[in-house]
């Protein structure tokens, strides 16, 4: 991933993969536009036989039938210029949310830390969902906005110069009109957005207070708040808008008056009012055609127009996106080499250093023993958490080495285990998907949670988190341990594992964490608590500075 | 989900938008005017360059003919004028409605919000749940511009434009009648109905497609290790999987209306075409009239073009409405017996009988059979490890939460038949979490006492050792705390907690972790001024610390300690 991203380039990107599809809803829109025209041709040519040459309607039938044919294809290639669209932009949102889970799935655990994990999925789901419009709308709409009106410019030359004169005008006018309607559009759309999520972050605020103001007894002034607040809003954004609306009206001005000017310019030179240019040429098929051309001139214009605040929405979207891809990853994907002596894994004068942070562990010599128990103390802040994610492997050293033992297996738990939506069964399976039922039902009796089983109605099978059971911080903290009991990984790091239970539910985890050390794992435990750490059986103190002692 | 069924979901936010029926009428006959202005242009130029046509043809053969040219021209220009200010016109005023009904939208929900037990509240808290919210208020706030209006004047519009060919030709405007009419009853009601399935499966899906991406990355760390990434990652490749197919289908839905609904214009006009021409041969209809029908349909494009996509999508506008009114439905009413008022000074006794409380979905009881008494001015120290239920405990008496079971007695009053007012006057909670609100430190004060002089704001400051620190602030007491009291530290923010606390005039207080955050000297110090303001009044201290001495809590004559449910 390049470092110079921007959202633009990064758009472009998603949409050069898309080309094929985005070519044919191009071409699909184009045929749109030439079938518009024959319609227009033919009513012209039919209505001038009629009227003029007092022709038959029955001898007339090829004509109808073929205005017939015109619509039938005009409506197919709608629909395929449509689905081409969707195609395109259904597999750029496939890619972009790849390349994000990717990256993030790169960053790992260190690289995730200080991101709101709720914005972060917001990026994955909502605002890759915001590139739609554009790609399968906004990318097709800006080639055709200059294809049609080219085309139907051709045909009018061909009947009348001084009409296309006319147009050929408002031509050069048309990329003035495209930043006219871009400034306007992308304005209106970064004061509403800015607006509308002022707005929003408003009512959370208070929803998200909502118990305070219950207490307090308020509720009923906050309503009115919210209301004002939202029409405070109103008033300020009807300002914008009022300027923003304008330069479509604009559009809408000069499409509405180039058919005025034509329809008079051809009215008068039917009846022979005008002596100069090609006037005296005119036919009610030519002035006719003319006629309803000129509205499908602008028409492709209108419709880009519409579709403008697509490209702003994208483009917002994109940029949080870039914002994201742009960090770098804590580790390169480096692989460690083989331990010298017969410790599981080495540090040999490791550092890490974080970007902003500077130096923050190190430098550090280490060796780990099987069927060791290392507790890691020290005051907080001091590099406890990234000595165990050094071990992991989730940050990589700035200097020094890591070795590990090729192959090795680890388990982790921290003070927020995960539970994924799913049964009991699930949340186990997530660290041994092969085991029986039996093995999971003997992990939960070796963390104390037997009595919970049986407890449960539908056993393995109850459903937990959202809507499911709600299980407490210390039940939850000794799921996660069963896990570890299921994974047989020989190396479990722990990080603050008992930080945010009461002394009741610590004493529970600790004897779980008794049957891991009789079972010869290697544990690694940080804390700052005194009863983890009494179970070490070699004590390592961090100190300020990178300073260790071993005990 | 059938036709009353559907009825039933929108009534509710029918009715909120019929309180603005006047602006709603008036946006909706812009539009109309919009849409003839448009119509009409087209359909008298036509007009009129046959006219022309045929006049030109006849004075070229020495025919004595005359064509008022003046009446058509002022009308060409008079609907492109309209039609200009009328669409400018539409779009402001419209956007001004939606923009008001988004207030009274907000502020009703903020109301049914504000009516909620604090069970149905936790459960809604996490920020994605707000996004939410906000979302469906969006979605159903446009329910006017996007669906009802759009399809209203088309509905109108075809009505009214075939009527209008029926005075020329009768079958020609029964036809355009017949055929619009299906096209328009598809364009609304079909493409509804088709897409409905697709387009509430996409909400939920994307829902968990949140849910599982946020999973994924809170649990990276132990997925990581333990290899089951790859494996994660497929279930949530498995949703989006699923979530493409439902939104290809709904392209393909819309698409489809999108290439029908240009069919059927197409259709109508052709159709009005020959039964014109068929008259035309019968010199019942002039060769002007002839050209102005059909292209008067074609006008009609635009106006139903818009309905195709707007309707593909209406299941994911009724599903916002469903999760709206359920949140409705969760509204706790006060009931008619709260009537019952407070002594307005002095302190008030607390009274516990038998108190059980389980939230659902919990596998024990919050509270079990929890009986306690507290004396006029008594101070009690409560204790108990995390999880012994004394954030309920306070969420009962303050009224936030009902027991299952068992009563409790405020000032020797029921809790349940105590006045709103009564009761949010003479209890005052400080919570264990501190919640400030994105304003004015001033503002923020004032929830305490809307009443307070700044000299008292400052007092308060003061007592909590924040008076200094405030004072040399640029902007004073004025300055904004940030979103949820962000822009201060998370001691400060306790301290401007007590502050708020501390302009009140309650007779019985509930402190949760009162110094939570703050080292203990300044704990110490500011015990000994909560000591002072504390006079008169009873008071609980909630603590999670067994040994009297972790904490200073404010001369305390009793503790009572509840069990570990967990």
């Amino acid at each position: 991933m390049t470092s110079s991203l921007t959202a633009r380039s990064w758009l472009a990107r998603l949409a050069r993969a898309e080309r094929k599809s985005l070519g044919l809803a191009v071409v699909a829109g184009l045929v749109v536009g030439l079938m518009t025209i024959l319609q227009m041709a033919t009513l012209a040519w039919l209505v001038s036989a009629l009227v003029i040459d007092a022709v038959r309607p029955a001898s007339l039938l090829p004509g109808f039938a073929l205005l017939a044919v015109a619509m039938v294809l005009r409506a197919l290639a709608q629909w395929w210029q449509e689905n081409a669209g969707i195609q395109a932009s259904l597999r750029v949102r496939a890619e972009a949310r790849r390349v994000l889970l990717d990256h993030l799935q790169s960053l790992g655990p260190v690289g995730l830390t200080g991101h709101h994990t709720a914005s972060l999925a917001n990026r994955v789901v909502d605002q890759v969902e915001a590139l739609d419009g554009y790609v399968a709308r906004f990318l097709p709409q800006m080639r055709l906005a200059v294809l049609v009106p080219l085309v139907i410019l051709g045909v009018v030359l061909t009947l009348d110069w001084l009409a296309a004169l006319f147009m050929l005008l408002a031509a050069p006018l048309i990329p003035l009109f495209m930043a006219l309607v871009g400034m306007g559009a992308e304005r209106l759309n970064r004061e509403q957005f800015e607006t509308v999520s002022r707005l929003s972050r408003h009512f959370i605020d208070r929803v998200r207070g909502i118990t305070t103001l219950q207490l307090f007894g308020v509720g009923r002034q906050a309503t009115e708040e919210v209301h004002a607040a939202a029409d405070a809003y109103r008033v300020r954004s009807m300002r914008t808008l009022r300027i923003a609306f304008l330069s479509s009206a604009v559009l809408e001005f000069f499409a509405a008056v180039a058919i005025a000017v034509v329809a008079m310019y051809v009215g008068f030179g039917l009846l022979g009012y005008i002596s100069f240019g090609p006037a005296d040429q005119l036919t009610l098929f030519s002035g006719l055609l003319v006629l309803l051309l000129a509205p499908e001139f602008f028409q492709p214009l209108r419709s880009l127009s519409q579709h403008y605040h697509d490209r702003a929405a994208a483009l917002g979207a994109a940029e949080g996106m870039v914002e994201l891809l742009n960090e770098g990853s804590p580790r390169q994907g480096h692989v460690p080499s083989v331990p010298r002596g017969k410790g599981l894994v080495e540090l040999d004068a490791a550092c890490v250093r974080h970007g902003e942070r500077g130096q923050v562990l190190g430098p550090l010599d280490l060796t780990l023993e099987a069927g060791e128990v290392l507790g890691i103390s020290g005051p907080s802040g001091v590099g406890k958490s990234t000595l165990l994610q050094l071990l992991a492997g989730f940050v990589e050293p700035s200097a020094g080495e890591h070795r590990a033992v090729p192959g090795l297996r680890l388990a982790w738990m921290d003070q927020r285990p995960l539970l994924v939506h799913g049964s009991l069964a699930d949340n186990l399976r997530l660290a041994a998907p092969q085991s029986s039922d039996a093995a999971l039902r003997d992990a939960l009796q070796r963390v104390g949670l037997g009595d919970l089983l049986t407890a449960l109605p539908a056993g393995l099978e109850t459903p937990l988190g959202e809507r499911g059971v709600g299980l407490s911080g210390g039940q939850a903290q000794r799921l996660a341990l069963a896990r570890i009991f299921l994974s047989e990984a020989p190396v479990v790091l722990l990080d603050e594992p008992t930080a945010s239970l009461d002394a009741d539910s610590e004493a529970r985890v600790l004897a779980a964490f008794s049957a891991l050390i009789e079972q010869g794992r290697t544990l690694v435990i940080a804390s700052h608590r005194a009863a983890p750490l009494a179970l070490a059986s070699r004590r390592l103190t961090l100190q300020e500075q990178g300073g260790h002692g071993d005990e | 989900m059938n036709e009353t069924g559907v009825i039933t979901t929108l009534r509710p936010w029918l009715r909120h938008l019929a309180r603005r029926r006047g602006r709603l009428a008036i946006g909706a006959l812009l539009m109309l005017l919009a849409l003839m202005a448009a119509l009409g242009l087209l359909a008298l130029s036509g007009w009129f360059i046959t006219a022309t046509g045929l006049t030109g043809l006849a004075l070229a053969a020495g025919a004595a003919v005359t064509l008022d040219v003046y009446v058509p021209g002022g009308g060409i220009r008079a609907f492109a004028l309209t039609r200009t200010l009328a669409r400018y016109g539409e779009r402001l005023y419209n956007h001004d409605t939606v923009l008001r009904l988004l207030a009274d939208l907000r502020g009703h929900l903020f109301s049914v919000l504000a009516a909620l037990d604090l069970a149905s509240l936790s459960r809604r808290r996490a920020s994605d749940w707000l996004n939410r919210l906000t979302a469906d208020i969006d979605s159903l706030d446009s329910l006017f511009l996007r669906l009802l209006a759009p399809a209203l004047v088309a509905l109108v519009a075809i009505l009214a434009l075939s009527g209008f060919v029926a005075l020329w030709a009768p079958l020609a405007g029964g036809s355009v009648a017949l055929v619009l009419g299906v096209a328009w009853v598809w364009l609304t009601f079909g493409q509804a109905r088709w897409g409905m399935a697709a387009s509430r499966r996409r909400v939920t899906e994307l829902e968990r497609l949140r849910g599982r991406v946020i999973e994924h990355l809170t649990g990276m760390a132990e997925l990581e290790t333990f290899g089951a990434l790859a494996e994660q990652r497929q279930r949530l490749d498995a949703i989006e999987a699923r979530l493409r197919e439902d939104q290809r289908q709904l392209g393909r839905i819309a698409a489809l209306g999108l290439s029908l609904g240009g069919l059927m214009v197409g259709l109508a006009w052709l159709l009005a075409f020959w039964v014109g021409a068929t008259l035309w041969e019968a010199e019942r209809l002039s060769g002007p009239v002839l050209v102005m029908i059909p292209l008067a349909i074609m006008a009609l494009n635009e106006a139903v073009m818009a309905l195709p996509m707007a309707f593909t999508q209406f299941g994911a506008t009724l599903a916002a409405a469903e999760r709206l009114n359920a949140l409705e439905a969760a509204r706790v009413a006060p009931g008619d017996l709260a009537t019952r008022r407070l002594p307005t000074a002095g302190p008030l006794s607390l009274q516990l009988d038998r108190v059980s409380l389980r939230y659902p979905g919990a596998l024990k009881a919050a509270l079990a059979d929890v009986s306690l008494t507290l004396a006029v001015g008594e101070r009690v120290a409560l204790c108990g490890p995390s999880g012994s239920g004394k954030s309920s405990l306070a969420a009962l008496v303050a009224r936030q939460l009902r027991p299952d079971s068992g009563a409790l007695y405020l000032g020797g009053c029921a809790v349940e038949h105590l006045d709103e007012e009564a009761l949010r006057r003479r209890l005052a909670v400080l919570t264990q979490d501190t919640e400030l609100f994105d304003d004015s430190l001033a503002a923020n004060l004032w929830l305490g006492d809307p009443q307070a002089s700044e000299a008292a704001l400052w007092q308060r400051l003061d007592d909590v050792e924040l008076g200094d620190w405030a004072r040399e602030l640029p902007h004073g007491l004025a300055t904004r705390v940030g979103e949820g009291g962000r822009r201060l530290s998370g001691g400060q923010a306790r301290r401007v907690a007590l502050a708020r606390l501390m302009l009140r005039d309650p007779g019985l207080v509930l402190l949760d972790e009162p110094f939570n955050g703050l080292d203990a000297p300044l704990a110490r110090r500011l015990a000994a001024r909560l000591d002072q303001w504390l006079e008169g009044r009873s008071v609980i201290v909630f603590s999670h610390h067994h040994e009297p001495e972790a904490q200073p809590l404010p001369g305390v004559n009793r503790r009572v300690t509840l069990p570990d449910q967990g």
